[in-house]
């Protein structure tokens, strides 16, 4: 560990940290563009000039001006930053940095949080000298995410080497060169990428600015703190901003541990759903709006009424994957308030039984993005990163960049940023692969199976760092039992290789802890169909459009006489419920979601819900009628509500307390900050009861395997109800091997009809050559009629040509 | 000049080697000059193609053909000419040489003549520093100007031209 001194302060930094870092950590703050701690030193922009008074005891002398974020610390090194040569040079290149950059900072997006402002001012750049022309550009078309402003670019790469290095995109780059650079498209066009938002971030000055925000606040102006991604099992860390009781977009937060600097644009830009028109924002009992003291007695009343008549168990308590780690834990203070075991935290079985068979092995093994971004070798099994954790990509590009390598074992054609061999096997062959690779026994494979196998066995053998990463939905249950002990077959003594499982929703983790004592969603919806249970409390929860057997959940909910729920969102229980509360959205409230590692992770309340004054003003000014409450503002937080229900009033803080006490497992999270690191649960949860064996082979004759996939944009609850994302939505396709398009005389582009047990749907095929032959990928498109399939499912369908 | 981007023989060439070497990427200057040479100068869709080829982005090949100022994403005329505008050249009288190419083709820089013979362009370092001032038609470097020499090399590019 280096010891320097700079500015007459010492300071000892890890081996290999940059001068320009050291002196961050004595806050000293040097000017600089091009180098970022995630993308590293260039030494492009010639700004963060130090003077080398002394070089190092050792190695060669260094003295003189040098960029600082170009130089490695060492011992014994003396540097000046208030030198006077030092500071004329920086003086001088902001001022020639700034020589074509336009004076619109009154009209520009990025004023009030633009670094090249903030930075001009710190390096001494006042008076403008120049009096020439300035160079001016024509600016693209970039979709609906990002707005192009060509002219204040002060060519720092930041942009490129984000987009392309760190995130792996293709279409958007530098062209050009000396004078002549431009950054953008090779044609005007939506950014191909799904982590284009983050070049919003990086870009120091207005060039990339958040379309979807343009011209709606000032940075000063909004309400911000610091949350944790709703979208996914991941937990990156998100700053969200409100204004005008609108929350106006998301930007990257700072997690080491997570994320890093980096988001996923469903992340960014998945907000639209807290500012929606037809979001609920009264209690309600069945279409009459009520107050809440009515809404919570009549619910209570309703509940005690079926107890006394049909015994506690007939009262059922749903909570979800979407809701926090205390509102779920104050659902099951509820249950156990009124003595009822009937619970599940999760509506879709196999999603609950995946998720809490990891809750309970992983243990040891798991790994955090971090550790998969260090890793030398990562193995994914039945998992597709971009569509059901995305950043969990960009964490396996970083590992690849780095030297490491990857492979994939999956029946879908996954696209990846990244280089991986893929070797495509049916999904019910995949816990057989697991079971092979932990026993290295390949022989039931074909020999071009049995070679990827081998080479897949032998590299994980040969790795520092290995990780495997399965995906929940593909998995199931019995997967990621299977991926887990293969990760424990692959551990040694001088090394372990780790696993992850990407889960369905932010909380999933969290919610299989706590669900050690469910009878699971199945359970509860028997005995919904047999009338035992005669009321349901649905906790941010959607059993119309999340069971996997739409048929048989509406049947079960049928049957109940009293359904009643909490949500933020116009979801469709929400819509029919017989009593409904309205909950605070995830930036509405503080809360803490245990993500797929078993992180937990505290997020904080970004603004108070209400209708937006976009809303309420119609458009226009802030409407000019007065009264004492804030229109729509009724939403409380979950687990406020419930603990209500209760006669109970406790703050957050409290509930956390009372749950780290009773459960040693989620020690310390009354002491998380919020934006911090988080911190793994401290304790395991408990195995699921087995679930229905999957069938192995198609029942029919000529029938193929319907895998329902997750979709970016298209999938997640949150974000399908985002009008944000719109103009991104996947397109309604599904995918089918060439050979079976060969045998079934099927067309690339062509029309036909899918015909399951669920019902017909026309659709759209696009045949691929990297994917198992047999099966029919069909991505799951929230709200329209290809809502009824759900990921997780193996089911048969047969496709048909249109008039055959 | 053929109306053709690549000859069928090209495109087979390209194939064969693209697929064949570890890093397609690197073919990207020798695919696009072989489409200048073909067609004159690389429109939109020899870009495109040049990625079809190659398997890169469209962007990604226009990332390198837009760097060189000797790929030309722009008609241009039948002979090109470079003139350097580098130290040298400047220290023995490149700016008379360049004004008197301006005068006598009547045209600035970045036009071409009316009979599409002649696009003047500026470039950097030539590498004929010591037969400055130099310019470069063509892919034939001239060296050790007057405006007397330029008269005569044009007049000669030109008579080549109409053989």
């Amino acid at each position: 560990m280096p010891t320097i001194t700079i500015d007459n302060q010492r300071v000892t930094v890890p081996e290999g940290t940059n001068v320009l870092e050291a002196a961050k950590k004595l806050g000293i703050v040097i000017p600089h563009f091009c180098y970022h701690e995630a993308l590293g030193a260039v030494g492009a922009c010639r700004l963060c000039a130090m003077t080398f008074l002394e070089g190092s005891d050792k190695g060669p002398k260094l003295k003189g001006v040098h960029m600082s974020c170009m130089v490695t610390a060492r011992d014994g090194m003396v540097v000046s930053t208030l030198d006077e040569e030092s500071a004329d040079l920086r003086r001088h290149v902001i001022e020639w940095l700034m020589m074509n950059h336009p004076h619109d900072c009154p009209v520009c997006d990025e004023g009030g949080e633009c670094q090249l402002q903030d930075m001009t001012v710190a390096g001494g750049h006042g008076i403008r000298r120049y009096r020439g022309l300035k160079k001016t550009y024509v600016n693209q078309d970039l979709g609906p995410f990002i707005s192009h402003e060509m002219n204040r670019c002060i060519q720092c790469y930041r942009c490129v080497r984000t987009y392309q290095d760190y995130c792996g995109g293709t279409d958007f780059g530098v062209l050009g060169c000396n004078q002549r650079i431009y950054f953008g498209r090779f044609r005007d066009g939506t950014l191909q990428s799904p982590f284009s938002g983050n070049i919003v971030d990086a870009c120091p000055t207005g060039v990339f600015t958040d379309r979807t925000y343009r011209f709606r606040a000032r940075p000063w102006d909004l309400e911000e703190a610091p949350s944790v991604c709703p979208h996914c099992s991941l937990g990156c860390a998100v700053i969200p901003g409100a204004r005008y009781r609108e929350l106006q977009r998301v930007r990257a937060g700072v997690n080491a541990k997570t994320n890093g600097f980096f988001i996923c644009d469903q992340g960014r830009f998945g907000y639209g759903h807290a500012n929606r028109p037809d979001r609920p924002r009264s209690p309600r009992l069945g279409e009459r709006e009520v107050s809440w003291p009515e809404a919570l007695g009549a619910l209570r009343r309703e509940l005690e009424i079926i107890i006394a008549e049909h015994g506690s168990q007939a009262v059922a308590f749903l909570g979800s994957s979407r809701a926090s780690l205390e509102s779920n834990a104050q659902l099951l203070e509820l249950a156990r308030f009124f003595g009822s075991e009937n619970f599940a935290l999760e509506i879709d079985p196999e999603r609950d039984r995946a998720a809490r068979t990891t809750a309970a092995l992983l243990g040891e093994c798991a790994r955090s993005q971090e550790e998969v971004r260090r890793s030398d070798f990562v193995l994914l099994v039945g998992a597709d990163p971009l569509n059901e954790g995305p950043m969990m990509a960009l964490a396996v590009r970083q590992a690849v960049r780095a030297g490491g390598s990857a492979a994939l074992i999956d029946p879908r054609p996954v696209e990846l940023p990244f280089a991986a061999t893929h070797l495509p096997l049916s999904p019910q062959n995949l816990p057989e692969v697991l079971k092979a690779l932990a026993e290295e026994r390949f022989e039931r494979f074909s020999a071009r199976e049995r070679t990827v196998l081998a080479g897949i066995s032998a590299r994980i053998k040969e790795a520092k760092r290995p990780v495997l990463i399965g995906g929940g939905n593909l998995l199931g249950s019995s997967g990621a039992q299977l991926l887990i002990e293969a990760a424990r077959a692959f551990s040694r003594g001088d090394r372990a290789c780790g696993a992850a499982l990407l889960l369905a929703g932010p909380n999933s983790f969290g919610s299989a802890l706590l669900a050690a004592q469910s009878p699971g969603p199945d359970r509860l919806l028997a005995q919904m169909q047999e009338g035992r249970i005669r009321a349901l409390l649905c906790l941010e929860s959607d059993p119309f459009a999340d069971h996997p057997e739409p048929g048989r959940a509406r049947m079960a909910l049928s049957r109940l006489k009293l359904l009643a729920a909490l949500d933020y969102l116009p979801t469709e229980t929400a819509r029919r419920c017989d009593i409904f509360l309205p909950t605070t959205a995830p930036a509405e409230s503080a809360g803490t979601y245990v993500n797929f590692e078993g992180r937990m992770l505290p997020f904080g309340s970004v603004f108070d819900p209400g209708v937006p004054i976009q809303i309420t003003g119609g458009g226009d000014h802030p409407p000019r009628s007065f009264e004492a409450h804030t229109p729509g503002s009724l939403p409380r937080p979950a687990w406020a509500a419930l603990a209500a229900l209760r006669g109970d009033s406790l703050s957050l803080a409290h509930i956390r307390r009372n749950l780290q006490r009773s459960d040693a497992r989620f020690a310390g999270l009354a002491e998380l900050e919020e934006g911090g690191e988080g911190r793994r649960v401290n304790g395991a949860g408990q195995m699921p009861g087995h679930g229905p064996e999957l069938p192995k082979h198609p029942s029919a004759e000529g029938a193929l395997r319907l895998v329902v996939t997750e979709c970016l944009f298209g999938s997640e609850t949150i974000a399908s109800f985002s009008p944000v994302l719109d103009p991104v939505r996947p397109a309604p396709v599904v995918r089918l091997h060439v050979e079976d398009g060969v045998r079934l005389g099927i067309h690339d582009g062509e029309k036909v009809r899918l015909r399951t047990e669920l019902g017909d749907l026309a659709v759209e095929v696009r045949l691929c050559e990297a994917m198992a032959p047999g099966i029919v990928v069909l991505p799951r498109l929230r709200q329209g009629e290809w809502e009824i399939f759900v990921p997780g499912v193996h089911r048969d369908c047969i496709l048909q040509k249109e008039g055959g | 000049m053929a109306e053709v981007l690549l000859t069928e023989d090209q495109l087979d060439h390209f194939r064969v080697r693209a697929a064949e070497i570890a890093h397609p990427r690197e073919l990207v200057i020798d695919v696009l000059r072989a489409i200048q040479s073909n067609f004159g100068w690389v429109p939109d869709e020899g870009v495109e193609l040049t990625g079809e080829i190659l398997r890169l982005s469209p962007l990604q090949v226009e990332e390198v053909a837009t760097f060189y100022d000797k790929i030309f994403r722009q008609p241009v005329g039948k002979r090109v000419i470079h003139v350097c505008d580098s130290v040298c050249c400047w220290s023995r009288g490149a700016e008379e040489i360049y004004a008197h190419l301006q005068k006598t083709l009547g045209i600035s820089p970045g036009g071409t003549t009316s009979d599409g013979v002649f696009t003047l362009l500026p470039t950097c370092c030539l590498g004929a520093c010591g037969e400055a001032p130099a310019v470069m038609i063509g892919l034939t470097t001239y060296g050790d100007l007057t405006p007397e020499r330029l008269d005569e090399i044009l007049e000669r590019e030109r008579a080549a031209l109409e053989e």
